[in-house]
């Protein structure tokens, strides 16, 4: 505390002191002299500048207070209109949404219904039990009646239809497009070309290998009843073409190669 | 009486013509009032005391002044400016108080 002793100590600036000790006795009245006076103006004007600056920097805060707080007014304002605007936009993408699911909704029905539709068309690949069928002609056939013939498989493909197969393709060894099955539509042509037979203009020989998805249980009992059945057991019998059918747990069809449709349009009603 | 009149006047004086200070200057202004307080109270222990001298209150004064706005300055530069000005007060300030004090025990011998 030294220091804080010195200052209180010394408050008095020492030059008076000093200047008075070398003063003579009685030498001269210690008046103020004009020095004194100038100094005081001085001091007089100091105060009165200082305390005009901060007259003047007061109002300057008060004005900016008053800025500050319409700001914060406004911005507020402003906030709160974006959070209504928010609230309305939330509201906006509630709705769409539950459009959004209803939409998707049905067009979930509609794809389903599509890939149902596609599976009897024949427009998408089927995957499910049946039979598979392979046909030939007879070993060292002597005729044309010896070897399968177009309308043989027409009648065969005709009773699996019947039999309630869901599903058919031919496999044929085909000559120009690779091994690939042949997927029947309603649109299917199986017709002679010289001595080969096409399936929607694609040939294939023998031996000719059907692959028809349907009940395996049932499949071959309900194709032996019908007319078709009873012609390949002929066929078999007289003429010695080779029939083979086995009962499939997994056969995968693709989709057909052509389904284009050249002429016929949905009705305007339907649209 | 003198010194009054010339007080008197300073603050007409300033009031009236309210002179523009260069804002360089702006923040030396408290600390050099307050200087200069210190240096008008040390003259008027020191006229009650009896051992006033003009010239040593014109040098008290201007020093005072000049020297409290030199090491407000010389602290903003180093950075410490608002702890110097700090220092600055609280020197003066105790000086204003024990002069303060020994004015009034002159005064109402007490």
């Amino acid at each position: 505390m030294g220091l804080l002793n010195y200052i209180t100590a010394h408050s008095l600036d020492e030059d008076y002191a000093h200047v008075s000790a070398q003063r003579t006795e009685g030498d001269r009245p210690v008046r103020p002299g004009s020095a004194a006076l100038v100094v005081m103006l001085l001091f007089g004007l100091l105060v009165a500048i200082a305390g005009i600056r901060t007259a003047h920097n007061a109002p300057v805060s008060q004005t900016n207070h008053a800025e500050l707080v319409t700001q914060i007014k406004a911005r507020s304002a402003k906030v709160d209109a974006r959070r209504r605007q928010i609230e309305a936009v939330q509201a906006d993408i509630r709705t769409l949404q539950a459009q959004y699911s209803q939409a998707t909704a049905e067009g979930q029905s509609l794809s389903t219904q599509l890939g149902r539709l596609g599976v009897r068309v024949g427009s998408v690949p089927v995957h499910g039990p049946g039979v598979r069928i392979v046909v030939d002609d007879a070993p060292n056939a002597p005729s044309a009646r010896y070897r399968v013939q177009a309308t043989d498989l027409q009648v065969l493909v005709n009773a699996l239809w019947l039999s309630g197969a869901e599903a058919i393709a031919i496999n044929g060894q085909a000559k120009s497009f690779g091994a690939e099955p042949e997927r029947l539509t309603a649109r299917s042509a199986i017709r002679e070309a010289g001595s080969a037979i096409t399936v929607d203009y694609r040939s294939l020989s023998a031996p000719y290998v059907i692959t028809a998805i349907g009940n395996p249980n049932q499949l071959p009992a309900r194709f032996a009843d019908t007319r078709g059945g009873s012609t390949w057991f002929d066929l078999q019998a007289a003429f010695g073409l080779r029939f083979h059918m086995t009962s499939e747990e997994s056969l995968t069809l693709p989709a057909a190669h052509r389904l284009s449709l050249h002429f016929a349009t949905t009705p305007e009603k339907l649209r | 009486m003198i010194a009054g009149l010339g007080l008197l006047l300073g603050v007409v004086l300033g009031l009236l013509l309210q002179p523009q200070v260069p804002p360089s200057l702006q923040p030396y202004l408290p600390i050099a009032v307050v200087a200069a307080l210190d240096a008008v109270f040390g003259a008027l222990r020191a006229f009650l005391d009896g051992i006033f001298d003009d010239k040593v209150f014109v040098v008290s004064f201007v020093s005072n002044v000049l020297i409290a706005a030199l090491i407000v300055y010389l602290g903003d530069k180093l950075g410490v400016g608002g702890q110097l000005s700090t220092g600055v007060i609280v020197v003066l300030g105790i000086r204003i108080f024990s002069n303060v004090a020994a004015i009034r025990r002159h005064l109402f011998h007490a």
